[in-house]
């Protein structure tokens, strides 16, 4: 009893999207969404409700994830596209760059608020060409982080298989505001949404997206309800041209 | 450019907002020569679909030039210069429903899938100008616009054809002839129609072409009642007759081969269940009124079709299940796979088999966009189509 409860507290303090910050977020959403009289509320309000859901699953200091995309590519073409690190900032929104050392490590950058960097040398532990992935972050590192990436073709013929499981440790310290930063959201859903933009790189050669679009005058109603609800950290840069990148 | 931009439910307003610009490689910039108010638009006009963000430019039937193109497009299927139909669905061409031609579900053209996957477990392809939830892209109810995937989905279209006859291709011919297609029709059959609006009157027509024996159409509103006599439907007005019984009148107690829902979620009614549904509406308990659904289900013979073009947003209530279930009943439906019938149906157009304009009852300056939604969503003037004009400058009163 004594030890659970003390583990427990340990996790939600420590833990930067932990449970407390996302509950408090779930609440403002229910509560925003309840508010407005409009259809949009209600739909604010379930995803609060999913939130609040959400949030007592995050219970440990250690965050495990895992998605799973079925791709319209060969194991082939998927293993090359994700082989080459230095291209994975194009469906890792929170990257900035990967550099590579030497052919097993590389220097990961990410981008927290008011552009402060985060940074972790990972090595690769494992790579199958055309099966598999593997790598984890070396120490004095910001992050302590392990994952892995497994192609595995549909025995139907309907494509290949991408699971990525990655987990993230907090090291405790300042260093958890880094990974607040990284990960506004739950990690779960950032990995998920990596794998998900991978995808869509793969089959269709670009990761869509409205950043930088024109419109029309959003006012605070409509600025409030970018914020709460999505468009700051989940949409990618536009990819066209470097020129048009984060200009607006 | 000038833009129409959703400011609240019934505050649409024409902003200066700035050009588009070519965003991702296989994006194109189109010069808008028309574009049309749509009765889906209706639902956002009213407020009832979630995720609309005030200063979101509206719109997705809209045709016109490219005038840029990025670095991505196949130029084989696309160059500057080209006149083009955008069809309202945004697809990849390259993801699994794409290759089945099922475009308005491309899995990879919605940058904001998650949301649509709280609500729906998948997500549908992105819209033009269609709420954020369905990809939250700027519309084309402006004097430009962005397309994505450009080398997929605009149809080219040859000089000479004027826009009224196939501005249509981008939405409600290709709809109302899908809706007809899921109606399973064999010769002969007879084929319910639930509303009169613009998809519904290409609905009637295809349903003719598709072989139907009858049509009948129901609506309430005189003008659209007649246009449908003017393809050949029977009509009925559901303000003078319980449609129940004149359908089962009408059928000999069969009821129809295959019933199709044009109207959606906001349909009007009548009644104690008309109430309660608006009540749950207003009351944001239940997102869609689904009065024509229910209509549909009860009234089709046993192992019939029923086909939904009609929008639904979210979640209804009271349909009953168990005359779905044990009348052997199969229903078909889905946000229209544009890109299997642009090509078709432009044909159609060009053999003179069907001239799309006859829906045209109004062609405004973008700039009156605002009273142009007003009136269509009143019925008022007459009013069935609205295209609206970009480039024209509205008379000086
Ligand atoms: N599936 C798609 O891809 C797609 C594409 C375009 C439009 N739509 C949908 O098709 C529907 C019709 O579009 P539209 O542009 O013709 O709209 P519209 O609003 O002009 O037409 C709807 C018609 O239904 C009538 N109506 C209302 N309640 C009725 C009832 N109980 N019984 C019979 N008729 C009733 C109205 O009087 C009106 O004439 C809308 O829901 C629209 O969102 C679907
Ligand atoms: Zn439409
Ligand atoms: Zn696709």
């Amino acid at each position: 009893m004594q030890r659970s409860s003390a583990s427990s507290e340990r996790g939600s303090s420590q833990l930067p999207f932990g449970p407390k910050t996302l509950v408090i977020g779930a609440a403002a959403l229910i509560a925003y969404g309840l508010t407005r009289r409009s259809k949009t509320g209600t739909a604010l309000a379930a995803a609060g409700g999913l939130l609040a859901y959400k949030a007592i699953q995050v219970r440990s200091t250690e965050a495990k994830t895992h998605a799973v995309f079925l791709v319209n590519a060969s194991p082939e073409q998927a293993y090359r596209l994700w082989r080459d690190f230095k291209g994975l900032s194009r469906f890792m929104v929170h990257l900035k760059s990967v550099r590579e050392i030497d052919t097993r490590r590389s220097e990961w950058v990410a981008l927290g608020p008011g552009q402060r960097e985060i940074r972790w040398t990972a090595e690769i532990t494992e790579d199958t060409a055309n099966q598999r992935i593997a790598w984890r972050s070396l120490p004095n590192s910001d992050v302590h982080t392990k994952g892995s990436v497994n192609f595995r073709p549909d025995p139907l013929g309907r494509g290949t298989f991408v699971s990525v499981n990655v987990e993230y440790g907090v090291p405790g310290g300042p260093v958890t505001s880094g990974l607040a930063a990284l990960f506004g959201t739950k990690p779960e859903f950032v990995v998920r949404e990596d794998v998900r933009r991978f995808k869509q790189l793969l089959e269709s050669g670009e990761v869509p997206t409205t950043r930088c679009q024109t419109h029309g005058p959003r006012g605070i109603h409509g600025h409030t309800e970018r914020v709460l609800f999505r468009e700051k950290t989940n949409l990618p840069d536009p990819q066209a041209a470097p020129a048009y990148r984060k200009s607006a | 450019m000038k833009a129409v931009c959703w400011m609240g439910k019934e505050k649409m307003q024409v902003h200066d907002v700035p050009d588009p610009k070519i965003l991702n490689p296989r994006d194109a910039i189109v010069r808008i020569t028309s574009t049309c108010i749509c009765g889906s638009d209706l639902h956002l006009y009213d407020g009832f679909i979630p995720t609309m963000e005030q200063g979101d430019i509206l719109g997705h039937e809209f045709m016109g030039d490219v005038v840029e193109i990025g670095p991505g497009v196949n130029k084989e299927k696309l160059k500057i210069g080209d006149r083009v139909v955008v069809p309202f669905t945004i697809a990849c061409g390259n993801c699994q429903p794409c290759k089945e031609q099922l475009w308005s579900c491309c899995d990879n053209s919605n940058p904001n899938a998650w949301i649509a996957e709280k609500m729906m477990g998948y997500s549908p392809s992105g819209l033009f100008g269609y709420t954020h939830m369905l990809g939250g892209y700027s519309g084309g109810q402006a004097q430009y616009a962005r397309v994505p995937y450009a080398d997929v989905g605009p149809i080219k279209i040859p000089e000479g054809i004027p826009d009224e006859k196939v501005v249509f291709l981008s939405d409600i011919f290709p709809t109302g002839y899908m809706g007809a297609e899921n109606c399973n029709i064999r010769p002969g059959d007879t084929v319910a129609v639930w509303g009169c609006g613009p998809v519904a009157q290409f609905a009637i027509r295809s349903c003719f072409m598709l072989g139907a024996g009858r049509v009948i159409a129901i609506d309430r509103v005189r003008e659209r009642l007649e246009l449908a006599q003017a393809a050949g439907a029977e009509t009925l007005n559901f303000d003078q007759v319980d449609i129940l019984d004149a359908l089962h009148e009408m059928t000999g107690n069969r009821g129809p081969d295959a019933c199709m829902d044009v109207v959606g979620m906001e349909a009007s009614g009548h009644g104690a269940l008309y109430a309660y549904d608006r009540a749950k509406q207003v009351a944001r308990i239940q997102t869609d009124r689904p009065i024509v659904l229910r209509q549909a289900i009860m009234a089709c013979k046993k192992g019939g079709t029923i086909s939904i073009p009609g929008v639904y947003g979210g979640f209804v209530d009271k349909i009953p299940l168990g005359a779905y279930m044990n009348k052997a009943i199969t229903m078909k439906t889905g946000q229209t796979h544009m890109m299997r019938y642009m090509g078709p149906l432009l044909e159609r157009v060009q053999r003179g088999e069907i001239d799309p304009s006859f829906v045209i009852s109004h062609k405004l300056p973008l700039d009156k966009a605002p009273e142009g939604y007003r009136i269509f969503r009143d019925k008022q003037d007459r009013c069935i189509k609205i295209v609206l004009k970009p480039w024209e400058q509205p008379l000086a009163a």
